[in-house]
Formats: C-alpha cells, structure tokens, sequence
C-alpha cells in the first residue's frame, strides 16, 4: 500500500548540503506492523514525515494503493492526511488550552462532512484507549502518557488506514510506554497499518518487521518478528 | 470545512490569549469611536446649517446700511448709517424682476416696562412680510397686519425670554406694556426660535410695526436691513447685483464706495458649510489615524500569532487542514477581535457623543447608520491588516510548522 521508488532528501545549508537519504525503495503492506529504527540523525523522522505527506523528498517517488502522491495538489496532499494517515508524535502536540474532547475533534473540522455524530465518536475514541473520564480536562492538565493517549485517539478519529508514529514513547516513563504500545497492538490486531519510528529496541520489537536505517540507505533488520 | 467549528475554535484561542485580545479590541474600540463621533457631529453641523437657513428664510439676501465687517465669525456694524429707506425697499420690489418679498427692519435697545417690572431689550420694528420671509412663528395671539403697519398701529409681539423675565411667565396677550414711553398692547408671542449664528438670543426681543417704530418711536428716517426674497436659489446672484446697481443710482453714489452691505445667502451658508467641513476633515482625520493604530494592532497581534502559533499550524495541516482553513481561520480572527471592537467601539462611540453634546454644547445627532458606518470600517480594518498574517500562516510548509520552536 505504501511504495517508495528511490527517496532522496537533502537539506541545503549555506554552501553545505547534508545527504539524509540516499535513495531509499521500500514498501510496506496493508496491515503491517513495521519499526523504523536507526540512531539520531539518521533520517528516521524526515523519512516518515515524507511517508505521511508532510515534507516532500528532493527526488524519488511516493505512492500510496497505487497512487503517484507527487502528482496531487496541496488540496488533495491535506485530504490525503486527513483520511488516510494518523498522526502520533513524540511531543503530542496537543492544542494546550483545549479539552481533550476538542482536541480529537479537530480533523473532523477539516474532513469532508462534519459528523452528525462527532461527539460521540470522539468519547468513544477516548474510551478506546481508556481516556473516557478525562474528556473534558484541558491538555496541559493532563500526564504525559493521558496526552499521548488523546493524540491516539485524534489519530483514530477519521478511521485512518494508517498510524504514523513518530518516537511516540520517547517522552514518556515505562509505565505509559507500555500502555501506548498495548494500543498500538491492538490497532495492528484491528487490521490498521503501523508504521512507528523509534530508536528504542524495546519498542521495535512490537513490530513484525524492522526497517533499519544507516547511512541514508535502508535494510531489513535480522531482528524481525514475523509471528507478531 | 465546517464555518460555524471553526468560529467557535477561533473564540476558543480568543479567549485563551485573554489580555492580547483585550488590548487589541480596545484598540479598535478607540479607533470606532472616533468614527462614529465624527459621524455624528458631522451631521449635527449639517443640522445647524438647516437651522441656519430655516431660521433666515429661504433664498434670502440682506442688505445692511453701512458695513457690516465679520468679527470672530460673527457679524459686527460698523456706525450708524441713515441712508437707507423704505423707499429702497419699495424700490428694489418695484424693479427687480426676480424678487419676491422685501421686509426692512431697523432695531434698538429700549427700556420695557410691565407694571413694577422693567428690562431693556431689543425692540425690532418689522413689516408683516418678515414673518413670512424669516419663517416667524406665532405661538399665541395674533400677528399684525399691514393696516396696523400702515396706521402705525401700537401692537407688540413679544419673544419667549421677555415671557420669562417680564411678564414671569404669565400669557402676556392683552396686556399693555410700555416700551420707553409709548403704551403698546402685546398681541401675540413668538415661538422659540434659539441663538442665530451670531450668538444673538432670537427669543429676547419685542416685534412692533415697522412704521411705528420709525415715526413714534425712534424718529427716524431710514432702516438698518432689508431682508429680500428671490424667487429660486438661482437667481440669487443676478438680484444680488440689481439690487447693488438700484441701490448705487438711489443713493447716488457715482465712483463713491457702497454706503450699504449686500449679504448673499448662499455665500453666509457656503461659509458654514465651509467651517462644518473643516471640523469634519479634522475630527475625521484623527477617526482615520485611530482606526490605522486598531488595524496595525490587528496586524501585530497576527503576526507575532502567526510565529507563535506555528506548532498549531503545522499540526492543523497534519491532520487535513488545507492551506485556505488555515487563512480562513487567521481571517476569522482578526474579523473577531474587529468585530468585537467595534461593537464595544459603537458603545463607546454613542456615550461618547452624547458627553460631547452634554457637556461641550457641541450640536451633534446619534444616528444609527454612524454606528453602521463604525462597525462596517472596522470589519474592513479587519480584514485588510488580517489578509497578510493569515496568508503567511498558510504559507507555512507542515513540516516546517511542526518543526518550528
């Protein structure tokens, strides 16, 4: 479902180029489990931000069931987001001074129609990963682990095929680590795709495939977990 | 997307940056005010000049003996000068095709006395045309008539002020007084009329019979003013120099100056009409400046927004907003904190008026259409210095937004 021809990016600074990828091909199935791993600054987060539509590669080319991404427009790229992917990321990003009900409504705002139902499946959402008494608390008045659990259930809201997930633990004590990654089980359970970048073995090891990134290339990792 | 969602967001982030939003309203608010203060006393100054022409009459010209030089705006006589007649009067109706009506008037202050009370005021001796041409009004009793005028008759019409101090508010009508010497009988009272532009009480005064006053009471020969009415505004120029050039051959003044003052309506209101705009241009000027200063408030606020609200933005373009929600909603804002600003403006703008009319005599008019014209201004300050935030906040890549410090 998600095909990659040959990726490349490189940030130019001044007379200094930095070549993060150099040509990455990879592809990844409907309803795979697959951690992104490599020490920092290895182009672990550029590569899943051009994954999800969120930075563009400098050359290469991206498609998704089939389609050629690089061909849409601005429009259709917002759409693409807001239908296909979700979204966790390390820092949470959560609108602060919003309740948590209002933060997982947010890309309901930007979707085709507005559901009739939109609170309601936004309690639901927050009770899918056990938020369903915190809903109406502010975002900073939540933990850590609760603020991570609401930008799982944002990216829940619009039924996404898949989970991009950027170090979504890295913030976080063992305790809530191990709760989000229950989730994240649970979704792959479900049929959704996870992608999840990490530099954390731990965490890796969820998945039923490892992507190793080192030296702007990509290669299959021997620690694969194929029965998970 | 969906409009009414996104309003309610936009309040949400209002409401968060409590005291930012409230200086920026307040701003606005100030700038608003000015507006609609300068609205309205634009429109009292347009009253005043109504008034003005109301009270002279319409398509009026004066002729004063003498001249009449303009002191601080206000009219000033110079000496006392005896060449002017009624015999002008009958004159210039005689010969000039394009008048209507003369009425000349002579005037004096004169010593008026009501059983034990007694006051000067001015006794103004006016033909029946006056009442006509100057838009007089009688409250109670009567008017006189031209055989009253013709026979000298001792008839006295008396203004609302000589109600007040000399007869104590009483109805006067039927009453004798004594002005100087002579016995009259009030026959009637003037409505009210106010101040003239030139400051002076037109309801503390005495209307007698012109001829009265100038065989019985003055002994004199000659009036001080001619008040002339032209059949069309039009025409106002052309009677103007017939009546100099029959004036010049009566008086017989050959290459001597003009023993008389020709005063033109439309040159009197033009003059007001001129100050009115003046007021305008410099109340409306500081309005301008204010609503600018409310804009670039906008502005700043937007902006330092834009840069501090990046990780929103790029978050907002993760989970689908396309880059015109994200102007659209920048645009909202900005539309609020105007809107908000110029309600508050409007408040403030009408309590504003109304002390400046309380407390600084300014004439001025609340109207509902100077608080349309303020909310309709600041809805476009809004939206002009919220165009550039918003469409640079759209203009922000995702990545770069969520990347963002």
């Amino acid at each position: 479902m998600i095909k990659t021809v040959n990726i490349e990016k490189t940030y130019v600074k001044g007379s200094v180029s930095t070549h993060v990828l150099r040509g990455i091909t990879l592809s990844i199935d409907q309803g795979e489990y697959v951690a992104i791993m490599g020490t920092s600054g290895t182009g672990k987060t550029t590569l899943m931000n051009i994954l999800g539509c969120l930075d563009k590669p400098t050359s290469g080319k991206l498609e998704l069931d089939g389609v050629d991404v690089y061909k849409l427009n601005d429009d259709a790229l917002s759409a693409l987001r807001n239908k296909k992917f979700g979204f966790v990321f390390q820092q949470f990003f959560l609108l602060e001074r919003t309740t948590a009900l209002d933060n997982v409504l947010l890309p309901f705002i930007y979707a085709d129609r507005y559901p009739a139902d939109a609170i309601e499946l936004a309690k639901k959402s927050l009770a899918s990963v056990g938020l369903e008494y915190r809903i109406e608390y502010l975002a900073s008045e939540l933990s850590g682990g609760q603020q991570q659990r609401v930008a799982i259930a944002r990216a829940l809201i619009n039924d996404p095929d898949v989970i991009l997930a950027d170090e979504p633990t890295g913030n976080l004590d063992s305790r809530s680590t191990d709760e989000i990654l229950e989730i994240f089980s649970r979704l792959h359970k479900e049929g959704r795709t996870m992608v999840v970048v990490t530099h954390d073995q731990a965490v890796a090891r969820y998945a039923q495939r490892i992507l190793e990134l080192k030296d702007g290339q990509v290669r299959e990792s021997s620690v694969a977990n194929p029965q998970k | 997307m969906k409009l009414t969602k996104t309003i309610t967001l936009s309040f949400k982030i209002l409401t968060a940056h409590r005291l930012r939003t409230s200086l920026c309203i307040s701003s606005m608010a100030v700038g608003v005010a000015a507006v609609i203060v300068m609205v309205s006393m634009g429109r009292g100054a347009q009253k005043r000049i109504m008034d003005m022409i109301h009270n002279m009459g319409t398509n009026l010209i004066v002729v004063n003996a003498g001249h009449v030089t303009l002191v601080g705006g206000r009219e000033k006589q110079s000496a006392i000068v005896t060449t002017l007649r009624t015999g002008d009067a009958d004159a210039i109706m005689d010969h000039c095709a394009s008048v209507e009506e003369v009425a000349p008037e002579t005037s004096r202050k004169m010593n008026v006395r009501w059983e034990s009370e007694n006051l000067m005021t001015n006794i103004i001796g006016v033909t029946p045309a006056a009442f006509r041409i100057r838009n007089i009004e009688i409250e109670m009793g009567r008017n006189f008539d031209s055989v009253e005028n013709d026979t000298a008759g001792r008839a006295a019409i008396v203004g609302s002020v000589i109600v007040e101090k000399l007869f104590n508010g009483e109805d006067p009508v039927g009453h004798q007084i004594r002005i100087g010497l002579a016995p009259f009988e009030v026959v009637g009272v003037m409505k009210a009329r106010g101040v003239d532009a030139n400051g002076v009480d037109r309801d503390d005064r005495i209307l007698i019979p012109l001829n009265t006053a100038i065989r019985r009471l003055m002994r004199i020969t000659y009036v001080q003013k001619i008040h002339i009415q032209v059949a069309s505004s039009r025409q106002l120029q052309r009677a103007e120099a017939e009546i100099r050039q029959l004036l010049r051959e009566r008086h017989r003044l050959r290459d001597k100056p003009d023993d008389f003052t020709i005063q033109n309506q439309a040159t009197l209101i033009q003059t007001e009409r001129e100050s009115a705009r003046t007021l305008t241009l410099l109340v409306g000027s500081v309005a301008a400046l204010s609503l600018l200063v409310g804009g670039i408030g906008i502005l700043a606020v937007m902006l330092t927004a834009c840069r501090e609200r990046r990780k929103e933005i790029g978050l907002r373009r993760a989970v689908g907003a396309r880059r015109r929600d994200i102007r659209t909603q920048f645009l909202l804002e900005s539309l609020i904190i105007a809107g908000l600003g110029g309600l508050f403006g409007a408040a403030l703008g009408v309590f504003s008026t109304f002390l400046a009319s309380a407390l600084g005599g300014w004439t001025v008019i609340e109207s509902w259409d100077a608080i349309g014209v303020g909310l309709m201004l600041s809805t476009v300050v809004g939206l002009v210095f919220g165009i550039f935030p918003a469409s640079k906040a759209s203009a922000l890549e995702p990545i770069e937004a969520l990347r963002a410090e």
